[in-house]
């Protein structure tokens, strides 16, 4: 999808800078979120897939699913460590 | 952009964007580096007491390491 089309495109004028300023975040976010989820799956699998057999089995599944969680939850204790702790 | 200045609306949220972004992104590899370090075992249901330690532990010396080699920079010239 064109980042920057407008919603009406028919109007030749230029977006609106709440126009923009929504893309921008929309991206933003998404860049963030497309990056987070290729992190968790690199670090879960070297976690959880030791020996990648034929098919993944319920304890690697469920590994995978308790590993995401805590990686979010890891994310939650660093942020907190570094931006709301007295230093 | 034909508008030979960004009004200063688009300006200041670029700005504080840049900001955001910048400590999502400190997190995010604070978090890589320190998960490396702190948990070593198969992720369990919930973090031990010392696991989150280390990884409370692990993020604040990183900031204060930094410090230390930028200033060690800062007095090369």
């Amino acid at each position: 999808m064109d980042p920057f089309s407008s919603p009406s495109p028919a109007s030749s004028s230029t977006p609106s800078n709440e126009q923009i300023m929504d893309q921008l975040k929309n991206q933003i976010a998404q860049a963030y979120a497309e990056e987070f989820l290729e992190t968790v799956r690199t670090k879960c699998f070297a976690r959880c897939v030791t020996k990648p057999g034929t098919s993944l089995s319920g304890s690697e599944g469920s590994c995978v699913s308790r590993c995401v969680e805590r990686y979010i939850e890891a994310t939650q204790i660093i942020s907190r460590a570094i931006f709301n702790a007295p230093r | 952009m034909d508008s030979p200045s960004m009004s200063s609306d688009l300006q200041s949220f670029l700005e504080q964007e840049k900001q955001k972004a910048m400590m999502n992104e400190l997190v995010g590899k604070l978090t890589d580096v320190c998960w490396d370090k702190c948990i070593t075992s198969a992720p369990g249901s919930k973090f031990s007491s010392s696991e989150t330690a280390c990884l409370t532990n692990c993020a604040q010396r990183f900031l204060d390491m930094s410090a230390i080699i930028i200033r060690r920079f800062q007095s090369m010239h």
